[in-house]
């Protein structure tokens, strides 16, 4: 996967190509809109990653450019502004994303992975999951551990589907109220630790091995050794 | 100095007012002149047709005989004296009548009776030829002033009766003349009075400019002196002083909203930073993780305090950007009680919800979601463990009310009335003082209202009052 990173900020755009190519990309970058356009028509890319404040061009226009010209690789968007505008929000119905910054790099990641499954194969539809000994059954709605069914309310559930979906990989507290809990909103409290502590108490059974792991400061993963 | 005229208003404003004041009343004026020479011109041609009658009646009955002259004569000067004797300064009559009577078959010639050399008036008749009975002003040589003559024709013989303008136009000259006097003064002191009088007001405004400039450039606490006066310009600087008191609260609240903020961050940012810079000094490359851990949290706790201040102060400027539709705040309610609910057990709160079902109200979802969930982050922050909090939820009257309760210490004295404003909480309060803020500026940018108050029982009580959608939730 070959991504185009265009950000003007060095310091952004250095943590950004560390991130993405410990997590497998390649990574070409620009600086400004105008190397940014010349390297985006080389047409060889599975992404941009665009920042809106660019030093030569707004970004929408950039990638009004692009798109006028042909390309259809998908955007994520960078924006320090804090509303979303209603361009971008247009730009989101229409398959690309976008993200405020500051941003957590696992959302990011995360976000980067829907767009790019988004714009090859279908989602993987499967009504198994599994890690380790853990299956859900997302017909039946029921989770087992081993040989043990596990006594989960609806909310836990879907907890656990989100977690199980992104196994292996860091979901953040904002990620699981978005998905899990459809709301965006902004806390200061333990809220979602507490729906993650109830959930371990139940998955993580003191026989078996620990799968739901905290990661701090960032957020939770389902994982096994 | 006439730049200074020009510009001021209170010139312009005379001077317009003096102008349509001298307009009207010369207008006014020039009516009665005309209607008064109209009626002066009627009863002197009424007098002349009826005379030169009486007097044409006379002549052909007296016999022609050698005292006919002197009879004519007489009854003319009796005549004439009905005409009011009016002399001017000089002693000079203004009322000078003629009569004349020419008659082809008197061998004596025409009969004269009036001003002495008659000459001039025989050859003025002689020309003017006036038609019978329609009275005529005739010019008569070395007169100053025209006659107004009527002639009648009667068996070949003529009469002619003629009396002078002069007293007409004398009148009509004095009344011109009194009324110039008159106008000229009272347009002058009609002038003077209004340009005081404006001037005056205007310097009042004046004042008002020169403080308001003083306030501008110099001392925001500055006040415009109370008017003895309530009128428009008393009107104008209480005004003046309100904007400005509003203006100073503002620029209070800022500052005070500045500290808070500094404060806010900086002691994050204090700690952060200690942490981050222990961990490199002391701790051993594998320990790092948990200092690097509790800075990220720090990090989010920072950027959540500048996100809602921001939030809070867009909302409190009317800029927030509402996507409205119709929703069910209870839906809301309960999918965020939900979600608190574990965290409310932690802490050992038992959470009573007695909500209505569909409660549409028109808002903003995510904003709404956000103005419920801060309700009870509120709650968690501030309640002490081991409470009891009941959620109610009822339409009544057009007005949806979201009431939270709870049976803790209530709001400390120095917050409840200022509760819902930035960076007001409780000096013990773990929070920042910015949640209920922006649940006060939400709401109200949603056209509803939030009060708080104590419980007689002890505990607080927090309600949100919207408007009852006339929709119901799609």
């Amino acid at each position: 996967m070959r991504l185009l990173v265009v950000e003007d900020d060095l310091a952004i755009q250095g943590f950004l190509r560390r991130a993405l190519v410990e997590a497998g990309y390649q990574l070409d970058t620009a600086s400004d809109a105008k190397t940014a356009e010349l390297k985006a028509l080389e047409g060889s890319h599975d992404a941009f990653i665009i920042d809106l404040g660019l030093p030569d061009m707004d970004g929408l226009d950039l990638i009004a450019r692009c798109r006028a010209q042909g390309s259809s690789t998908p955007v994520l968007i960078l924006s320090a502004r804090r509303s979303v505008d209603e361009r971008v929000r247009g730009l989101e119905q229409g398959g690309d994303d976008y993200l405020t910054k500051p941003f957590a790099l696992a959302e990011l990641l995360a976000r980067l992975r829907n767009l790019l499954r988004r714009s090859s194969a279908p989602q993987n539809d499967s009504v198994r999951l599994q890690a380790a000994d853990l299956q859900l059954d997302l017909v039946r709605h029921e989770a087992r551990r081993g040989d043990q069914l596990l006594q989960l309310t609806p909310q836990e559930f879907s907890l656990l589907e989100y977690l199980c979906r992104n196994t292996g990989r860091v979901v953040t507290r904002t990620m699981i109220l978005d998905h899990v809990w459809r709301m965006r909103i902004d806390t200061a409290t333990n809220i979602v630790d507490v729906h993650i502590y109830r959930l371990r108490n139940k998955v993580d059974l003191k026989t078996s091995e620990p799968l739901i792991h905290t990661i701090r400061g960032v957020g939770y993963v389902l994982k096994h050794a | 100095m006439r730049r200074v005229l020009r510009t001021s208003a209170a010139w312009r404003l005379s001077i317009w007012t003096t102008l349509a004041f001298a307009l009207g009343t010369g207008l006014a004026f020039s009516i009665v002149y005309f209607l008064v020479a109209r009626g002066i011109q009627e009863r002197s041609d009424a007098w002349l047709r009826g005379e030169a009658r009486v007097l044409a009646q006379v002549s052909a009955d007296t016999p022609r005989d050698r005292l006919y002259r002197r009879v004519v004569t007489e009854v003319v000067e009796l005549a004439t004296r009905e005409v009011p004797d009016e002399r001017n300064e000089q002693g000079q009559s203004l009322n000078a009548v003629f009569f004349l009577e020419q008659d082809p078959n008197n061998s004596d010639g025409p009969l004269w009776v009036g001003p002495a050399d008659e000459g001039p008036f025989l050859s003025a008749i002689q020309q003017a030829k006036p038609v019978a009975g329609a009275p005529q002003p005739i010019k008569v040589d070395s007169w100053p002033t025209t006659f107004q003559v009527v002639a009648l024709y009667e068996n070949g013989r003529t009469i002619y009766l003629g009396l002078s303008n002069r007293g007409a136009q004398h009148l009509l000259g004095k009344l011109t003349r009194r009324f110039l006097m008159v106008w000229g003064g009272t347009v002058l002191m009609g002038f003077l009075i209004s340009y005081l009088s404006a001037r005056r007001t205007l310097f009042r405004v004046e004042r008002i400019t020169e403080t308001v400039a003083r306030i501008g450039t110099e001392d925001l606490c500055e006040r415009l002196p109370a008017q003895a006066k309530s009128d428009e310009i008393s009107r104008l600087s209480e005004t003046f002083n309100r904007m400005l008191d509003r203006i100073q609260s503002s620029v209070n609240q800022l500052r005070c909203v500045t500290d808070a903020v500094a404060h806010d961050l900086k002691s994050p940012i204090t700690s952060i930073r200690g942490t981050l810079e222990s961990a490199l000094c002391n701790e051993p490359k594998e320990m790092w993780c948990d200092s690097i851990g509790e800075a990220i949290e720090g990090l989010d706790r920072l950027l959540h305090v500048l996100n809602t201040t921001l939030d809070v102060a867009e909302a409190q400027a009317g800029a927030l950007r509402m996507d409205r539709s119709t929703v069910d705040l209870s839906d809301v309610v309960r999918k965020l009680v939900d979600l608190y609910q574990p965290a409310m057990a932690e802490r050992h709160h038992e959470v009573l919800v007695d909500l209505e079902n569909h409660a549409a109200v028109d808002a903003d979802p995510g904003l709404l979601n956000r103005v419920v969930s801060n309700l009870l982050e509120n709650e968690l922050t501030h309640l002490p463990a081991g409470h009891r909090i009941a959620i109610r939820l009822h339409s009544y009257n057009g007005s949806t009310k979201l009431v939270i309760e709870d049976d803790g210490p209530g709001f400390p004295p120095d917050v409840s009335n200022r509760a819902f404003e930035r960076f007001v909480k409780g000096k013990h309060s773990p929070g920042h003082g910015l949640g209920l803020a922006f649940v006060g500026a939400v709401v109200h940018a949603h056209g509803g209202a939030v009060s708080i108050s104590d419980r007689p029982t002890g505990g607080a009580v927090i309600t949100v009052s919207l408007p009852t959608s006339i929709l119901q939730p799609a």
